[in-house]
Formats: structure tokens, C-alpha cells, sequence
């Protein structure tokens, strides 16, 4: 800072120097060399003074203005050679010359900061053009806000450049910036969104906002720049760290899309191996079991039954257990629209009818329930897996009955049926994977139907639930979101 | 005599060795084939009634075998899914099968399903009715079942043909989803509403001017389909 100020000094100095040695030669010629008057000795020193403004700086101007009043004085009105003027009429013209080349001095230097302002701005909108060119053309594979503070040391030359990211809480460099503690400087300035001014060492943070909410902090060393050019700074800085950060989400959900796509080629692959050895199994039991020449003896077709018993089983299993696998954890896209609850119905009913040896089934949907905002297959599985379970836990001949009605802004699809119930203290556990309930040797149950079913509500978020009484049958019930109109999303 | 006989295209030797054993002993002539390509190949020396094709093969997939199938012929086909979702069992119906078994699946089921596909309809449609509709720009050929819209000629399959017979003997009549089900697919059906959508879907790209705008074949919301015929002697223009 000091080394600056004395290269300043010099600087004046010098131009002072050839400014009064110009004021001095022209003396010299005049004088001794022309013999002018005093009116053309006053208009040359003016011409002299005007070229010094226009070159050089105020001060310089303003000390050769006092200088050739002085020798104007001295040397060309009367009487020559001292400095006291006997027509007053001539001290008007000296104070007229001196007021003259004053201005033109105050004139001149203005202009010419104007002119070197309005370059400075050129420069300053040549660089943020620069950086946000830059900023555009980023290479996706490294992290953007280190290529942020690089593009702004190199397009403005900051001796050093370190930008705070708030989500990350990251502090990136670009130059030597030693100043202890500067990490907890920018964040507080981050947090307080309060600018942060050291003149000492030339330090400026500032905190970089996006739509008023502050997103980080940049701190800069040695900047020049106006106001105006530093917001318009701040403005792309805040717009590349929001660029970065879309593109991190983007790139993410793509991460999570190719995984559940992973996944599910995987279960599909893994459904596929386990089903084709079941489907000759099954082919072949079945095909003996139908016995077209009724040539099977008693206790073989018995044995063949039992075989064909294990592999439906294992089949369930499979088909479960894949089922369950897909939807575990709610990592799967939902494909919600809008459906009628008496076709989601009717659709799972007829998938399940033939499966359950014609037990009675009675459906109550009344006309006028409203659509509602669902993934169809998933929630039909829902169905299809209470209908099965009803079947399951109820004595053969037992009705089942499956309704839906609205209650408190949703709709209510409930399957119950007429079997032995579940204790209150089995409730809580009913939907917990492969729990079959107490002392229950059901073989046809896989113990992860309700457990799928809550993975799918769960994934709808709503809600399924049992209401029981031993002796008195169990009603299973969940709730659907009702379509919007115009769409939910 | 044979009961017909059937290609085989699966890529598990033991389904192909079970279904072989079961098919032959009734009366089935059994070909096998390993492969889409394998299949499509055998199929060029015509005479077959009909495929039972795997859905999920290596190579050529089931679905896009049975589109090659049917892009040159009209032999009836079975696709075995090991998927029970909808979406998989109408991507089978809409690349041209005629029915779908979900694997795994027991032998007398597999066995109505193949006598259901094979299953014809016994009487063809009333000749005044083709040439009413002839008027109406839309020829068909019985023999053949060859039908031609405005100089665009197309084949129907043998369940394609079924269903539009069914429909064009009862003209201007709704007939319910499972009345067509039980006449066309059998007695064991009435609740497959998928088939129809899919079969409907097919005979109108066949049979319409304009797929998208039917004005034979008239879906009645919830109820069923209608064959709409013009009276005869009225002044309507296509």
C-alpha cells in the first residue's frame, strides 16, 4: 500500500517538474527573446497551462496556474520586476488569467476522468462478458464453483479470488489468499448476507444471493471494480452455482432411474430363472394329474396332487418374493392416473375369481364414488392380495364382501370377510413381512401379501389398516386419494 | 389324424421336452424350435396351426417374433408370459397373438387355450350382408379372408375373421363383452375385456377408413360392440 502511494508521488512529482519547466522556457522566450506585451504573454501562458491540464493531472494544472500568474505578474506588468502592480486595471486581468486557467484546468481534468471512467467500464463489461462466456462453457466433469472463482481471477486478474457455496459448505480458490480464518469470514458473511470491507489488506466479501436468499460468499483481493460491475459479478456467480446445483439433481435423478432400472431387469431376470424350471413341473404334475385314461391308482394320484400342491406354493412364493423385492423401500416410480375405484375393482376381481373354487363375492361401489389418483396395477395388487387373504383365513363357503365409500375426502376400498379374526395384540404384526399369525399353519399363505400391501400404500401415501374381533371376522380397509380436477401434479 | 399341428418356440429344453411329450400324446404333431429365428425359419414351410411362443427369449424377444410372425401370416398363436401384468399380457395381444398362459401354468388349462384358439366358427356370414357392404366401400373375401378398404388389402387372422363374422351376422345389435368372448374365444371365457379391446383395435386398422373415427365397428360404453350397417336403399355415403 505504501510502495503504491510513493510510485504515486513520483509520478506527480515528475509531471510537476516538466510542467513549471515548461511555464519557464516559455518566460524565457518571451521575455528575453520576443519582448511580447503583457496580453500576449498572458494568452501563451494560457495556451501552456491548457496543454498541462489536458496532459497531465489537476494538481500539476492548478500549481503551473499560480506559477505563470506569478511571472506574469513579475516579468510583464508594470512595473517590471516586483510583484506589486500599479494600474489597478491590471489586477483585474491577473486575477481574470488566473480564474481562466484555473477552470480550464478544473475543465480539462474532468474530462479526462470521465474519459478514463467510461474506459474503465468498457474494460469492466469486456470481462464480465469474458466470464460469463466462461461460465457458460464449463466442463461438466469437474466441480463448477472451483471453475467459477478460476474464470473470475482470470477474467478480472484478481490477485486472488475464494468463493464460499453455502449447500456445499465448501470454500473454493483460485491466487495465494493467506488471511486466517477466511473460511469463517465468508460463512458468516454468507449467513448475515452483510458485505464485509478490510481497506487494510484490500479484502471485499460479499454474500452472493439468488432471489434474495443467500446461496454463498465471494471474497475478492485487490478489486477496482464499480459497484454495478461487482452486483452484475455476484449475479453470475449466483446463477452458475444455481446451474451447478440443477445439474447435480438432474444428474442424480438420472443415477436413480438407471439403478431402478438395474433392479428390475435383475428381478425380471431372476423371475424368469426360477419360473421356467417350475413351468415343466408344473406342466408335467398337472398332465399326469388329468389322467385321460383314468389309469392312476389311488395313492399316486394323491402323490402327484401333493407334488403339484409344492409347486403352486413355490410359484406364490417366487412371485411374492419378487413382487415384495421391487417395491421394498418405496424406490420405484409410481404411474399415477386418474381411474374409476369400481373398475380397479372389478379389474382385480377378475384376475381372482377363478382362483378362489367359486366362493361368493359381493361388491358394493355405489355410482357416484369420485376417480381417484392412483398407479391402477399396483393398487389392483392391493386388492388382489385382501381378496386372497380374505379367501385364505376364512372357513370354505364363507362370504366375502368388498365396498368402497368416501370418508373425509378420500375414497375407502374395504374387503371383509367372515373368518376366525385376529387378536388385538396380532394386529400390529398382520402387515410385517412373513409373520402368518399365531399357531397358523395356512400353507397357501406366503406371509408377504399385507406386507406388499403397505409398501404400495405407503408409496400412494395412504393408509391401510385391520379392524378385527376374534369370532367375528376381520375388515381390511385403505384409503385413495381423490383425483383433482385438471390433474394432481 | 392329427388334431394340428404346432410349433413349439421356447429356449428351455425341458418345457419343449414336456410340452413335446403331452401335445403328441394328444394327437398334436410337435415341431420345436429353440429360438425366434429358429421358429420364424421353421415356419416358412407352411402348415402349421399354430405357435406356442416363450415370451422371454435371448436374441429376437417373443414379442418381436410374433410381430415377424405376423407380418406374414396368420397361423394362430399362443405367447407364454412369465408376467402376469396387464401391460405385458396386451403388448402380446397387440403384437398379433391370439391368446397368452402365464407361466407357470397346468396342462388341461394350456390345452382349453389351444383347442379355444383352434376352435372355428361354424357358420360364415350372410352373402347380402357383404355386398351391403361392399356399397359401403369395404369388400371382403370369405375364402380368403382377405379384406380390402379402399384399395388397401389386408389378411385376418382366424380370431380376427371370428369376432368380425359374429359382429357383421348381428348387425346394428350391441352384443355384450362376454356373449363375443364366450362365441369367439369359448365357454371358458367372459371376463378377458383386454382381448377385446386388442382384437377390436386390430379388425378396425383393418376394416376402417379411419381407425381413429370407426363407423362399423361401434364401441356401446360398458356394454359391448355394435356392427353398424347402413339400411339398405338409404342415401348415406361413406
Amino acid at each position: 500500500m505504501v510502495r503504491l502511494l510513493r510510485k504515486r508521488v513520483l509520478r506527480v512529482t515528475g509531471r510537476l517538474i516538466a510542467a513549471l519547466s515548461l511555464i519557464a522556457a516559455i518566460t524565457f522566450v518571451l521575455y528575453r527573446l520576443l519582448h511580447v506585451n503583457a496580453t500576449t504573454a498572458g494568452l501563451c501562458y494560457l495556451v501552456a497551462i491548457l496543454i498541462i491540464a489536458t496532459s497531465g493531472g489537476l494538481i500539476e494544472s492548478t500549481i503551473a496556474s499560480v506559477a505563470a500568474m506569478l511571472l506574469l505578474n513579475y516579468f510583464f506588468l508594470p512595473p517590471v520586476g516586483t510583484l506589486t502592480i500599479a494600474d489597478p486595471q491590471n489586477w483585474v486581468a491577473l486575477f481574470a488569467f488566473l480564474a481562466t486557467s484555473l477552470t480550464a484546468s478544473q475543465l480539462s481534468a474532468r474530462a479526462k476522468r470521465r474519459t478514463k471512467e467510461a474506459l474503465d467500464r468498457q474494460h469492466e463489461i469486456e470481462r464480465l462478458y469474458s466470464l460469463s462466456r466462461a461460465l457458460l462453457l464449463t466442463d461438466a466433469t469437474k466441480p463448477m464453483p472451483q471453475q467459477v472463482v478460476q474464470q473470475i481471477g482470470q477474467a478480472f486478474r484478481f490477485p486472488a479470488v475464494t468463493l464460499y457455496d453455502r449447500h456445499r459448505d465448501e470454500v473454493y480458490r483460485a491466487g495465494e489468499d493467506n488471511t486466517p480464518e477466511l473460511k469463517g469470514k465468508l460463512r458468516e458473511v454468507a449467513l448475515r448476507s452483510t458485505v464485509f470491507l478490510d481497506s487494510e489488506s484490500g479484502l471485499t466479501i460479499t454474500p452472493v444471493r439468488l432471489g434474495g436468499r443467500p446461496i454463498g460468499s465471494l471474497a475478492i483481493r485487490g478489486s477496482s471494480l464499480s459497484d454495478a460491475a461487482l452486483q452484475s459479478l455476484l449475479n453470475l456467480v449466483a446463477i452458475g452455482l444455481e446451474r451447478a446445483l440443477s445439474q447435480e439433481a438432474v444428474n442424480r435423478a438420472e443415477v436413480a432411474r438407471q439403478s431402478e432400472e438395474l433392479k428390475s431387469t435383475l428381478l425380471d431376470a431372476i423371475a424368469h430363472e426360477f419360473k421356467t424350471p417350475l413351468t415343466s413341473i408344473k406342466a408335467v404334475t398337472t398332465d399326469l394329474l388329468s389322467d385321460p385314461g383314468h389309469t392312476l391308482p389311488q395313492h399316486q394320484r394323491e402323490l402327484i396332487t401333493i407334488a403339484v400342491e409344492g409347486t403352486d406354493r413355490l410359484s406364490r412364493l417366487v412371485t411374492d418374493a419378487i413382487q415384495l423385492a421391487r417395491i421394498e423401500g418405496g424406490k420405484f416410480t409410481l404411474h399415477r392416473e386418474i381411474h374409476f375405484p369400481s373398475s380397479l375393482i372389478s379389474a382385480a376381481l377378475r384376475q381372482m375369481k377363478p382362483l378362489m373354487d367359486g366362493r361368493e363375492i359381493t361388491v358394493s361401489a355405489p355410482d357416484d364414488l369420485p376417480l381417484v389418483w392412483v398407479d391402477a396395477e399396483l393398487i389392483q395388487m392391493v386388492i388382489t392380495h385382501l381378496l386372497d387373504n380374505a379367501w385364505k383365513y376364512s372357513p370354505p363357503g364363507s362370504p366375502i364382501s368388498i365396498g368402497a365409500r368416501t370418508s373425509e375426502g378420500r375414497v375407502m376400498i374395504c374387503v371383509a370377510d367372515q373368518g376366525r379374526g385376529i387378536a388385538e395384540e396380532e394386529q400390529s404384526r398382520i402387515f410385517d413381512k412373513f409373520y402368518r399369525g399365531k399357531g397358523e399353519q395356512n400353507l397357501k399363505s406366503t406371509g408377504m401379501g399385507l406386507a406388499i400391501a403397505r409398501e404400495i400404500m405407503d408409496a400412494h401415501g395412504e393408509q391401510i389398516g385391520v379392524v378385527s374381533k376374534p369370532g367375528e371376522g376381520s375388515e381390511f380397509c385403505f384409503s385413495l386419494p381423490i383425483a383433482r380436477r385438471g390433474g394432481n401434479e | 389324424m392329427s388334431a394340428g399341428r404346432i410349433l413349439v418356440i421356447d429356449d428351455d429344453p425341458q418345457i419343449r421336452r414336456a410340452m413335446r411329450a403331452s401335445l403328441t400324446a394328444r394327437d398334436y404333431q410337435v415341431t420345436d424350435a429353440r429360438t425366434g429365428e429358429e421358429g420364424l425359419e421353421k415356419l416358412r414351410s407352411s402348415g402349421y396351426d399354430l405357435v406356442l411362443l416363450d415370451m422371454n427369449m435371448p436374441g429376437m424377444g417373443g414379442i418381436e417374433t410374433c410381430r415377424l410372425i405376423r407380418s406374414g401370416s396368420e397361423v394362430a398363436i399362443i405367447m407364454l408370459t412369465v408376467s402376469n401384468s396387464e401391460k405385458d399380457k396386451v403388448g402380446a395381444l397387440d403384437a398379433g397373438a391370439d391368446d397368452y398362459v402365464t407361466k407357470p401354468f397346468s396342462m388341461p388349462e394350456l390345452l382349453a387355450r389351444i383347442r379355444a384358439t383352434l376352435r372355428r366358427l361354424p357358420q360364415p356370414p350372410d352373402n347380402t350382408d357383404l355386398k351391403q357392404l361392399a356399397s359401403q366401400g369395404v369388400e371382403i373375401d370369405l375364402a380368403s379372408r382377405q379384406i380390402t378398404v379402399r384399395g388397401r388389402t389386408s389378411h385376418l387372422t382366424a380370431k380376427e375373421f371370428d369376432l368380425l363374422s359374429y359382429l357383421l351376422a348381428r348387425p346394428n345389435k350391441t352384443i355384450t363383452h362376454r356373449e363375443l368372448l364366450q362365441a369367439v374365444w369359448g365357454p371358458d371365457y367372459g371376463d378377458e375385456l383386454e382381448y377385446l379391446r386388442v382384437f377390436v383395435n386390430r379388425l378396425r386398422k383393418k376394416i376402417e377408413p379411419d381407425p381413429s373415427k370407426p363407423q362399423f365397428v361401434i364401441t356401446e360404453a360398458w356394454a359391448g360392440y355394435r356392427f353398424h350397417l347402413p339400411k339398405q336403399g338409404s342415401n348415406q355415403s361413406v
